[in-house]
């Protein structure tokens, strides 16, 4: 029998396979066509101190191999969440990684407080440094290494469970940004959020998208994805969750030999609700074939050139 | 659980001008789609397209969807052969309430007509007496009239060009019903957002409960992206409005609860 198992800092997962943070909800919907205790972990949507009805109009364009969204973390805010989503999520026999967002570092702080304290079942907090569909918090805070060191040291002594933190492409360099999270404290980085891109509609002459511009995510952004996994994986020494346009096992290899302890996948699951699903067979498959005793051994080995 | 399905395309029928029938062998589709419900369609381009849901067939387990081509995709859709396999999520969000509907009217515009022409069915095979007010371009663009007749007790028909039917729009249709016709009326309207702002206005002066299917542009189309969200009436405190999803929540809504 093949061990799929990873280890994430102080974490275990079943397998490296996680549900990204705003392509699964809580887990309601997805839990319909996928066993859920078979998945390695779920990231919740992007949660926010107070409920956000996101921002208006058209939110979403395709474009070639991908997609631009502009949601604007609607969601439902930390005491629903709490009351009404948290206790799903907690029957789903799975891991439960809660993506953490805010306007403000003391945001930040609250909900860290409340969502890293011991009694709340949460395995992980994914600190939100990279959403680029939101005015204030996010991706303003983790634009710079500057700002990502001050807000993780801001709530790393708030809590005790592991702390993720989920980065932003839309840099100038990312192994910066990812050595500010180390060095603040961070157990782990998560690479990439959405690469920020525009839409035009021609016979408009404006943008497809209310929100003007949008994160773009899907096959279009892995090969950025991965070429920031590897330069991180060679220059920290915390753990990397590797996400962007994973859409099968063969990108999970990919990523895990650039340096990936674990994956998410987010813009699959939108196309193909039981994507997660195929994706752990077919990596059992390929492990068996090429005679793996553990999957976590592929984890950077890539041989560059 | 359940399941995306492959889905071969088996009939493909000429219908109007640029509309065409793609009927579907799918079994599970067939035997729980309900009027008002949508699937969600692979082609070549990166997302699914959603579609109405047209016929059902229970027993040949196929089902169907007209499609009308609006751009790449539908495009793409539309130069498929007989026995090319689809990938196809469905029946997906929540169709027309039939809950204490007495009689109803059915309002469709354009594509419109697709899932209205499932309604209706319903409507006659639960006894229900319908109402069909259908507008066209013109007689050229028209489809599914005598279909339409055969559903209802009464069909009215309008076309911008004046060909076929009353010469203008849907609303002028409307116009020509009488009071008998909609007394304990449920109206159903699908169509583009002008037209169905418009029938809601006009239902709500008729005191005249209504459900209006909207559309928006989707990803997922089963709920966990929230790209396709519509405005709809709040209670709460301090807050006009709520964001709620097109595909899950909807694509029906009752007409009094939508922000137009």
């Amino acid at each position: 029998m093949v061990d799929l198992s990873v280890r994430v800092g102080s974490v275990d997962f079943a397998n490296p396979v996680i549900l990204a943070s705003g392509a699964c909800g809580f887990g309601r919907e997805l839990s319909e066509y996928v066993d859920m205790s078979t998945i390695g972990g779920i990231c919740s949507k992007g949660l926010t101190l107070l409920p956000r009805e996101g921002n208006p109009g058209c939110r979403v364009a395709e474009t070639a191999s991908g997609m631009l969204n502009s949601v604007g973390l609607q969601n439902p805010g930390l005491e629903a969440f709490l009351q009404h989503e948290l206790p799903f999520m907690t029957g789903l026999g799975t891991r439960i990684i809660v993506n953490v967002a805010g306007h403000s570092t003391n945001d930040y702080q609250k909900m860290v407080e409340r969502l890293g304290a011991p009694e709340t079942p949460v395995d992980v907090l994914e600190l939100n440094l990279s959403c680029p569909n939101v005015t204030e918090g996010c991706m303003t805070i983790g634009a710079t290494a500057e700002g990502v060191y001050t807000l993780v040291n801001a709530v790393r002594s708030l809590t005790d469970k592991p702390l993720w933190v989920k980065l932003t492409p839309n840099v100038t360099s990312i192994s910066e940004t990812a050595h500010a999270a180390q060095d603040a404290g961070g157990d782990a980085v998560v690479l990439i959020n959405t690469l920020l891109g525009l839409a035009i509609d021609i016979k408009t002459r404006r943008p497809v998208l209310q929100n003007n511009t949008g994160g773009l995510s899907g096959p279009a952004i892995k090969p950025v994805a991965l070429r920031m996994v590897q330069e991180c994986y060679r220059l920290i020494s915390i753990p990397i969750i590797g996400v962007g346009g994973i859409m099968n096992a063969a990108d999970v290899i990919e990523f895990m030999l650039a340096g990936a302890s674990a994956v998410e996948i987010g813009t699959a699951s939108l196309l193909h609700p039981a994507a997660c699903a195929k994706i752990i067979y077919d990596l059992t498959e390929y492990a068996e074939d090429n005679r793996l005793a553990a999957l976590s051994s592929l984890t950077g080995e890539l041989k560059l050139w | 659980m359940l399941k995306e399905y492959e889905a071969a395309l088996v009939e493909k029928k000429l219908l109007g001008t640029g509309n065409i029938l793609l009927t579907f062998a799918c079994a599970d589709i067939a035997k729980m789609a309900e009027p008002g419900q949508f699937v969600n369609v692979s082609c070549s381009l990166f997302l699914k397209r959603p579609f109405g849901i047209c016929t059902v067939d229970p027993i040949g387990n196929t089902f169907s969807i007209g499609v009308k081509e609006v751009g790449a995709g539908t495009q793409d859709i539309l130069t498929a052969s007989v026995g090319d396999v689809f990938s196809i999520l469905g029946p997906l969000g929540h169709g027309f309430s039939f809950d204490g509907v007495k009689k109803i009217i059915a309002v469709g515009g354009g594509t419109g007509i697709y899932p209205l022409y499932f309604a209706l069915d319903k409507a006659k095979r639960k006894g229900i007496p319908a109402i069909c007010v259908n507008g066209f371009r013109s007689r050229q663009d028209a489809f599914f009239l005598s279909e339409c007749e055969e559903l209802s007790g009464k069909t009215i028909f309008a076309s911008d060009a004046g060909d076929l039917g009353v010469k203008g729009t849907v609303m002028d249709a409307l116009e020509l019903l009488q009071p008998e016709d909609l007394a304990d009326a449920t109206v159903l309207v699908v169509g583009p957002e002008i037209m169905m702002k418009k029938v809601s206005a006009w239902a709500n002066q008729h005191k005249l409960s209504c459900q209006v299917s909207l559309e928006k542009r989707m990803a997922c189309g089963f709920g966990i992206c929230l790209v396709c969200v519509c405005k709809i009436k709040s209670d709460a405190e301090n807050m006009p409005f709520h964001h709620v999803r097109c595909c899950k929540e909807g694509p029906v809504f009752q007409a009094s609860e939508v922000i137009w």
